[in-house]
């Protein structure tokens, strides 16, 4: 059975079609890859998944029961994870308290007025670090983070919740190509090894053909294709309107 | 040399960005930046147009020192910034964009007009009138760049102009780079996108926390096939 | 019904003035993000700098135009002053620290218009033209007044103009969004802040002066001013000229007719009306959401425990100050008791304000809130002291339960600017509503039962609730509850996604921080017997704000290290000088520029160097 489900999914905005009438499923452990022009809806596809915009129409299923419209806190509580394009980190905080935090939140201990922080979760806080491969810059700030390790604390933060799904927008920005793939083999392996499904956008195509088992093309707000790698690359539309030439892109 | 940079130091607060940061640029040149995410590629472009004070070095501009003075008085001098992340005015239309970036023609050139901007991008001829905030990312990167043109710079440090675009749209861009190239225009380009700065570049530099493990041709690069596994994975 | 158009009248001439005051202080922010406090004193400058021009010239209409224009160039020189001597020097530092900043020009300014004009009002002799009356349907309305109407469109106009139609004007809009970026395109921006900053001013003593004909010059304008003008601003929306003009007309149309059909809740109608706006438009009426102003920010240093030798330092303090009325004589015993209110109004300003984000401007309100609390307590129901201090924080926290439920959907400066709205609401309240709270003459006769009769037993008790207080608020910090505000604070949208609820969790940060604040205005009140309406102005509030940032807002210790230092300082401030204003702010000014990170900030950032891995 399908993790994520999306039925008809449209937006406007200001009498301007953003996204209209896209349709497709994730399954348990499946990496989808989101790509297309910028401008072609695939934030906006996102946002309504993820709950920051509302849906003029259509709807999105979570294992069956619909989330359409939830509320970004509702939607994380329902079991979606997710990863921010710009890293968004808790930068008053060690890297463990981040995760401490997340946990706290997971486990519904937030609304504690007395009992310190320091020291809850930890053993598993540091599992979800060993996991990513920060266990050694535990009690560092994520102010002094290298970007690539500040993306991968975004995704034990993110697996702290034991999501069902994972968002990721734009995972890979902004990075060197050696962590790029690296990043997303991590992930991979985290999908497989918990069956998290995961949606993504990518502008990297090496990323893209990499590490994706499925991907999906917007244009001009609709999904002009669907399909493996392979499909997608031999796509003559895709090619005009997104890929090129692959001269920059490293012959994709 | 139209710039050299010598044992250029930069810190944010304690941390130590720039190493003893060195790089040369011939007039009509174009040479990368090559490394990773936080290697120092931008902070050698905002230590060069002033945005960063240097806390050492010398980088001199067509043989004046200007390490230490401001950035407006740097881009008088005929130095041209393109950001990384596209930072259009977004309330100012494009022929706005354009206005703020206007400044005097320096002798020996043929003055940028928002008309001839128009011929090397003519997506932003067809929009002159439309806001910053309502154009795509590719269409705002070229205003990003024509707004730098405006100040008829004689350098331009184009920071990671493929970042964050569609494929097709970087192709576009290499080809308005090399069309400025043949302008007689010399650049500085900060790239993690190999193909893309391998189809325009001269001459490469790769930066490594701060300091520069590599320097030379584009060709040699190509070649070296222990520099690129070791410094660039690829 | 023969009264409307009078009052329309009345009310459109009031918004010219409001006007010109408040597109100076937008065009101000919107290009330097700077909340300008002293845009009032300007304007006060503006209308003694007119009188004294214009008393010395012929009264004929010519003349009283040369005398106009002349104050506003003068007053735009201030300004170029002002931006050049402070204003300059601050751009980098926190958005908070600058407002202090200014807060502090607006002391300085206070003391030397004081110093230079006397404090008696200056009203303008006025010449016969100013005194002739129009027949409009009927009635007789002043000429004057009828100008002063056709004056705001005019000056919108030009203003529009220049923005719109000058290379200057863009290049203003364009260092509006991203000031870096505009300086890197070759624009040199001190010129461009300096030549905003004095057309601002310019527009502020054109505001005064034009004033002069109708009201006095007196040292009242400043504050009276700079409130009305925040609610026109952030009416209109932040940086939004147009905004600002229908809102000058909104506010000033309804303040006329407040006047004749309600005149003792004037102010309170006036902020009724943009709390509805700010809650139905979160960024006022033509305003856009605020983005950053494109400066390299520093994170927020990570928060980790006290180092022990700090703790040993803070217990060693608390012995002293628990064995201090064996040392010291009487006086000395009620500076520390108000240093003990000090520290409980500080640190829980310090609550919401540092790790819940949410800055206040207007924190006395729940002081007052408590305090009358306590008061009313007494005199309905005869309550006893501890009943007061028990009712003071649940009262307070009650109203500040609703309040919060109204503006924490808000963001940054505008959330601000409410909670000072808030306060003057309460302050009118206080004030104007006499019957309940005595009004001026307050609330007399507020008794200490027997066993607390004795100043030293008094500070004991106040010593112990105030240091409670601090203890409890600094261990919610310590507990998941206090880690989950500041990690939306940190970031809202990553809060989110972690499942937090942000909105609640600032609701409850304001709640707490309104009672433990509420707790301080009773205890205060016990102490000195009595309850005023001066407990709540907004230089009460500024009080609580330069505590908390003068000690930085990144450390628990700050807030009650800036408590003493305050303290103390306006003490002998107030004993030792006249000028305690003049004095005051040019220490404000000095600390903000040399310590932009408050002194706790700064003292731990030292003793730190080099431990922060």
């Amino acid at each position: 059975m399908s993790v994520l489900v999306v039925q008809g999914l449209s937006k406007s905005f200001g009498g301007v079609q953003a996204v209209g009438d896209v349709s497709f499923a994730v399954s348990p452990g499946e990496m989808l890859a989101l790509i297309g022009p910028n401008g072609a809806g695939k934030s906006t596809c996102f946002n309504m998944v993820g709950g920051q915009l509302n849906p003029d129409k259509g709807s999105v299923l979570l294992e069956g029961k619909p989330i359409t419209g939830f509320s970004p806190r509702a939607i994380s509580r329902a079991g979606v994870g997710r990863t921010f394009q710009i890293t968004a980190t808790f930068g008053s905080m060690t890297v463990r308290d981040n995760v401490q935090m997340a946990l706290l939140s997971h486990h519904r201990e937030i609304w504690q007025f007395w009992r310190p922080v320091a020291g809850r979760h930890l053993a598993e806080a540091d599992a979800l670090l060993a996991q990513v491969g920060l266990e050694a810059q535990a009690d560092r700030a994520t102010g002094v983070l290298a970007y690539g390790d500040l993306k991968r604390l975004e995704l034990a933060i993110a697996m702290a919740n034991r999501p069902r799904l994972l968002l990721m927008d734009e995972p890979t920005a902004g990075m060197a190509p050696v962590e790029r793939v690296g990043l997303m083999k991590l992930t991979r392996r985290l999908a497989t090894e918990r069956g998290v499904a995961v949606l993504f956008t990518e502008h990297d195509m090496d990323v893209v053909f990499d590490v994706s088992d499925r991907i999906l093309v917007l244009n001009r707000g609709v999904l002009i294709a669907e399909g493996d790698g392979d499909s997608i690359r031999a796509n003559p539309a895709v090619r005009e309107i997104y890929l090129g030439t692959g001269a920059t892109s490293g012959g994709h | 040399m139209l710039l050299s940079v010598e044992g250029l130091n930069t810190h944010y607060g304690r941390a130590h960005i720039l190493q003893d940061m060195a790089l040369t640029i011939a007039a009509g040149e174009v040479r990368v930046l090559l490394g990773r995410n936080g290697a120092g590629k931008s902070t050698t472009m905002k230590s060069i147009i002033g945005l960063v004070r240097p806390s050492a070095g010398r980088i001199a501009f067509d043989g004046v020192e200007i390490a230490g003075e401001e950035p407006h008085r740097i881009a008088r001098r005929g130095l041209g910034y393109v950001p990384e992340d596209r930072r259009v005015f977004a309330d100012l239309t494009v022929m706005e964009n354009l206005e703020v970036g206007r400044q005097a023609a320096r002798g020996g050139m043929r003055p940028w007009t928002p008309e001839r901007l128009f011929e090397l991008f003519p997506n932003l001829g067809r929009m002159r009138d439309r806001p910053g905030e309502r154009m795509s990312g590719g269409e705002q990167q070229m205003l990003t760049i024509a707004r730098t043109l405006m100040g008829n710079p004689r350098l331009v440090l184009l920071d990671e102009p493929s970042e964050g675009l569609a494929p097709v749209i970087v192709e576009q861009m290499a080809n308005a780079i090399l069309a400025l190239k043949s302008e007689g225009l010399t650049i500085l380009l900060a790239e993690q996108n190999l193909h893309f700065a391998g189809g325009v570049a001269d001459s490469a530099t790769v930066v490594e926390k701060g300091r520069v493990v590599w320097t030379g041709t584009m060709k040699a690069l190509r070649a070296d096939e222990a520099a690129r596994t070791k410094y660039l994975a690829v | 019904m023969d009264s409307i158009l009078p009052q329309l009248l009345t009310g459109l001439a009031g918004a010219s003035s409001l006007f010109l005051v408040a597109s100076g202080l937008t065009i101000i922010f919107g290009v330097t993000r700077i909340v300008n406090f002293s845009h009032g004193s300007l304007m006060m400058l503006g209308a003694y700098i007119g009188w004294s021009i214009m008393t010395r010239l012929p009264r004929e209409p010519e003349w009283f135009v040369l005398g106009v224009i002349a104050t506003a160039l003068l007053t735009a020189l201030i300004g170029v002053v002002l931006e050049v001597v402070v204003l300059r020097r601050v751009y980098r530092a926190p958005e908070l620290f600058q407002l202090l900043a200014t807060f502090g020009v607006v002391l300085v300014l206070q003391d030397v218009t004081l110093w230079l004009w006397g404090p008696v009002e200056l009203p303008l002799p006025r010449g016969r033209w100013l005194r002739q009356f129009v027949d409009i349907a009927g009635s007789r309305f002043p000429l004057y007044d009828l100008i002063l109407i056709a004056i705001g469109p005019m000056v919108l106009g030009l203003l529009w103009l220049l923005m719109s139609r000058t290379r200057w004007g863009t290049l203003v809009r364009a260092a509006t969004l991203d000031r870096e970026m505009v300086a890197a395109l070759g624009v040199n921006q001190r010129t461009l802040f300096t030549t905003v900053f004095a057309l601002g001013a310019g527009l502020a003593g054109l505001g005064g002066a034009l004033s002069l004909p109708n009201s006095s010059a007196n040292l009242n304008i400043d504050l009276t001013v700079i409130t009305d003008a925040f609610v026109v601003v952030v009416v209109g929306g932040l940086g939004s000229l147009t905004g600002a003009f229908v809102a000058s007309l909104l506010i000033g149309v309804l303040q006329a007719f407040g006047i004749v059909l309600v005149p003792k809740i004037t102010l309170v109608l006036v902020f009724l009306v943009m709390a509805v706006v700010l809650v139905f438009r979160p960024n006022g009426l033509l305003g856009r959401p605020q983005t950053d102003a494109r400066e390299a920010t520093v994170a927020a240093p990570v928060i980790r425990a006290a180092p022990p030798e700090l703790r040993a330092l803070g217990v060693a303090a608390l012995l002293l100050a628990v064995a201090a009325p064996f040392i010291v004589g009487e006086y000395y015993l009620t500076v520390l008791t108000d240093a003990c209110v000090a520290i409980l109004f500080a640190v829980s300003l310090h609550f919401m304000m540092g790790p819940g984000g949410m800055a206040s401007f207007g924190h006395a309100a729940w002081f007052g809130i408590g305090a009358y609390a306590a008061g009313l307590a007494m005199q309905w129901i005869g309550a006893p002291m501890p009943v007061g201090l028990l009712a003071a924080p649940i009262v307070a926290g009650v109203v500040a339960a609703l309040f919060g439920w109204f503006v924490v959907r808000l963001s940054g400066v505008y959330l601000s600017m409410l909670t000072l709205a808030f306060a003057q609401i309460v302050w009118a309240v206080c004030f104007q509503w006499v019957d309940v709270t005595g009004g001026d003459n307050g609330l007399l006769g507020l008794v200490r039962p027997e066993w607390a009769h004795d100043a030293r037993v008094f500070y004991w008790l106040a010593l112990a609730l105030s240091v409670g207080g601090a203890l409890l608020l600094r261990r919610m910090l310590y507990a998941p509850y206090g880690y989950a505000l500041r990690a939306a604070r940190d970031s809202a949208a990553r809060a989110r996604s972690i499942g937090l609820d942000v909105q609640s969790l600032r609701i409850v940060a304001i709640v707490i921080a309104g009672a433990a604040c509420g707790l301080s205005g009773a205890l205060f009140s016990y102490g000195k017997g009595s309850i005023f309406p001066t407990y709540i102005t907004i230089s009460h509030s500024v009080e609580a704000l330069l505590m908390v940032l003068l000690g930085g807002l990144q450390t628990v210790a700050g807030p009650i290290i800036g408590a003493l230092v305050y303290t103390g300082l306006a003490d002998i401030l107030v004993r030792s000088t006249d000028l305690w204003r003049l004095v005051l702010g040019a220490v404000i000014v000095l600390l903000v520029v040399a310590f932009p990170e408050g002194i706790a900030g700064a003292a731990r950032r030292l003793w730190l160097r080099g431990r922060e891995a």
